[in-house]
């Protein structure tokens, strides 16, 4: 089972290298923009509230504050979820349906090795790449962050707080991938069928932002889960939603290995 | 004692073919083939024993003990040789064999080499960069190196150049010498022939029949070809155990069963300009051997 482990870890080597690097252009990019407008100063917050309420949630302002550095960083925020989820549900999805997609299932399951325990394997592994992930997106935005502050606050805290948001909504993408790759006939399809189901949920945020109507449909789009603006805002995580994805998370995950263990390999 | 059984193995798809009710059992230290042409069920048959996929109804037993519930534990015994090898990408071969051998709780490294070099398989090239054959050899490898009980190969020689054919016939013969029970399957007849002690013919999903080798080629069909400098008529052919007989201008053609003697003599007694004595394909030795008993 550790030979297993270490193989994936060490496939995965490459990917997370090249996935860390987007995440510092993405941030170092993203916040030399705030250097920018700054010196606008409060106009940019006018600038926001006069633009139309759809534009106001593609961006992902809502209400955060664009003149200090953590409601800048809040916008960031929205789109690090993105890239990070993204990377989640292929992670999971791939790292299921490859040894079929490959056809090495022939070489893998053939081994003195159980279906569960290649799945389990291949689930650590993955949970140390988002580990890295996160760690790697928490580092970077510090170090931004600090360097664009010229206030006295230090935002670790806040910064570390989206960063659990984050790493529990990753954990939910990946158990959704590794759910989706297990259960299917064809395996191939995995990551874009679950890449389709994360953009849907993503868009039905932007959807519930657009129309207050529909806050209750929430709880459908882990995207609404843990919002940068609640969250830097002051009233921290909601119990309500913690609870779904830990609920979430542990049925995907029994789900996966159930699935799995079940069906026949498609080879 | 019996190292596989199976028992009535039946697995459906929606509408491709499956097999349906596949028994026959192997017997410990026997080479026994499996052999049928592509699409009749052997690589269905090979990977519901090896539990990649799972029987709609029946089971079967390896070393004893159900294939499906135990398979974790029956794979430390087994080494399986699939019909298209594929491994990782940006692996060199020497990785693969490491990372086969670390399911195995045994050290095989001596064997490993012993394998590559018998084979001549170069150990630090990527597997990428191998030619079909080479990956072949890869996949022997990787399969006989924790010298396993039971050895299942599917096609095992597509690919391979006939010398090398001649090496693995060889490893294999050695392995079984040592103890090893060997499931071979193949479609070419005469490959078969060369190894097995049994075989179980299988067709359209079901197995025709289990056959010792011995019993098989005594009623081996032989195919001739002959073209004549005079016109023959095809009468002049009419004995026992000739069939499908056809001419075409000089040229005649049927299959034969019987004392391979008594139908050279009868050659002889004409002038030829070309003979062609050739092993009929499976698909011939089918019609002619179980149209009857159907």
């Amino acid at each position: 089972m550790v030979n297993v482990f270490l193989r994936e870890l060490k496939a995965l080597r490459k990917s997370l290298v090249i996935w860390c690097i987007g995440i510092l252009a993405m941030v170092a990019g993203g916040m030399s923009k705030y250097g920018a407008t700054e010196s606008a100063g409060q106009s940019i917050n006018e600038l926001m509230v006069s633009m139309p309420k759809a534009l106001q949630a593609i961006m992902g302002t809502g209400s955060l504050d664009l003149t200090t550095v953590s409601g800048y960083y809040g916008i960031l925020f929205l789109y690090l979820i993105v890239m990070t989820t993204i990377h989640a549900v292929m992670l999971g999805a791939n790292i299921v349906s490859k040894e079929e997609r490959d056809k090495t299932a022939e070489f893998l399951l053939v081994k003195p090795i159980s279906r569960k325990q290649v799945i389990f394997s291949k689930w650590m592994a993955s949970l140390v790449a988002i580990i890295v992930i996160n760690l790697v997106t928490f580092l970077i935005s510090h170090i931004m962050v600090d360097y664009y502050n010229k206030t006295d606050d230090s935002y670790l805290i806040d910064i570390a707080e989206l960063m659990g948001g984050m790493f529990i909504l990753q954990l939910l993408f990946l158990c959704l991938g590794t759910s989706i790759a297990a259960s299917m006939k064809h395996p191939k399809r995995a990551a874009s069928i679950s890449t389709a189901v994360l953009l849907i949920t993503f868009f039905l945020s932007m959807v519930i932002d657009l129309n207050e109507n529909l806050e209750i449909l929430s709880v459908f789009t882990p995207f609404k889960y843990f919002e940068a603006k609640d969250i830097i805002g002051g009233t921290g995580y909601e119990a309500l939603y913690i609870m779904l994805s830990i609920i979430l998370v542990v049925v995907l995950t029994i789900y996966t290995f159930i699935a799995y263990e079940k069906r026949d390999l498609h080879i | 004692m019996n190292v596989i059984e199976s028992n009535q193995l039946t697995k459906v798809y929606g509408k491709a073919r499956g097999i349906s009710n596949v028994t026959f059992s192997v017997r410990e230290g026997e080479i026994f083939g499996f052999i049928g042409p592509n699409g009749a069920g052997k690589s269905t048959t090979i990977r519901t024993l090896l539990a990649l996929i799972y029987p709609t109804s029946g089971s079967a037993t390896i070393f004893g003990k159900d294939c499906i519930k135990h398979a974790p534990e029956i794979k430390k015994e087994i080494g399986y040789l699939p019909s298209e090898v594929f491994y990782y990408d940006n692996m060199k071969v020497i990785d693969l064999l490491k990372y086969s051998a670390s399911f195995y709780k045994k050290d095989c490294t001596k064997r490993m080499k012993e394998l590559a070099d018998a084979l001549n398989l170069d150990l630090s090239k990527k597997i990428d960069d191998l030619s079909l054959g080479n990956k072949k050899k890869v996949g022997i490898v990787q399969g006989l190196l924790h010298e396993p009980k039971l050895i299942i190969l599917d096609e095992p020689t597509s690919g391979l150049d006939p010398l090398m054919q001649q090496k693995f016939f060889e490893l294999l013969k050695e392995e079984n010498k040592k103890g090893a029970t060997i499931l071979f399957s193949s479609h070419i007849l005469s490959e078969v022939q060369k190894l097995c002690d049994r075989v179980a013919i299988i067709k359209e999903g079901e197995i025709v029949k289990v056959e010792t080798m011995s019993a098989l080629t005594e009623n081996s069909y032989k195919k001739f070809r002959l073209e004549t400098i005079n016109e023959v008529s095809p009468d002049f052919f009419k004995l026992e155990g000739v069939t499908d007989i056809t001419r075409k201008e000089k040229t005649l053609s049927f299959i034969y069963k019987g004392n391979i003697n008594t139908i050279i003599t009868k050659i002889a007694e004409i002038p030829l300009k070309n003979l062609w004595v050739e092993e009929p394909t499976l698909e011939e030795i089918f019609m002619h051997y179980y149209e009857k008993e159907e």
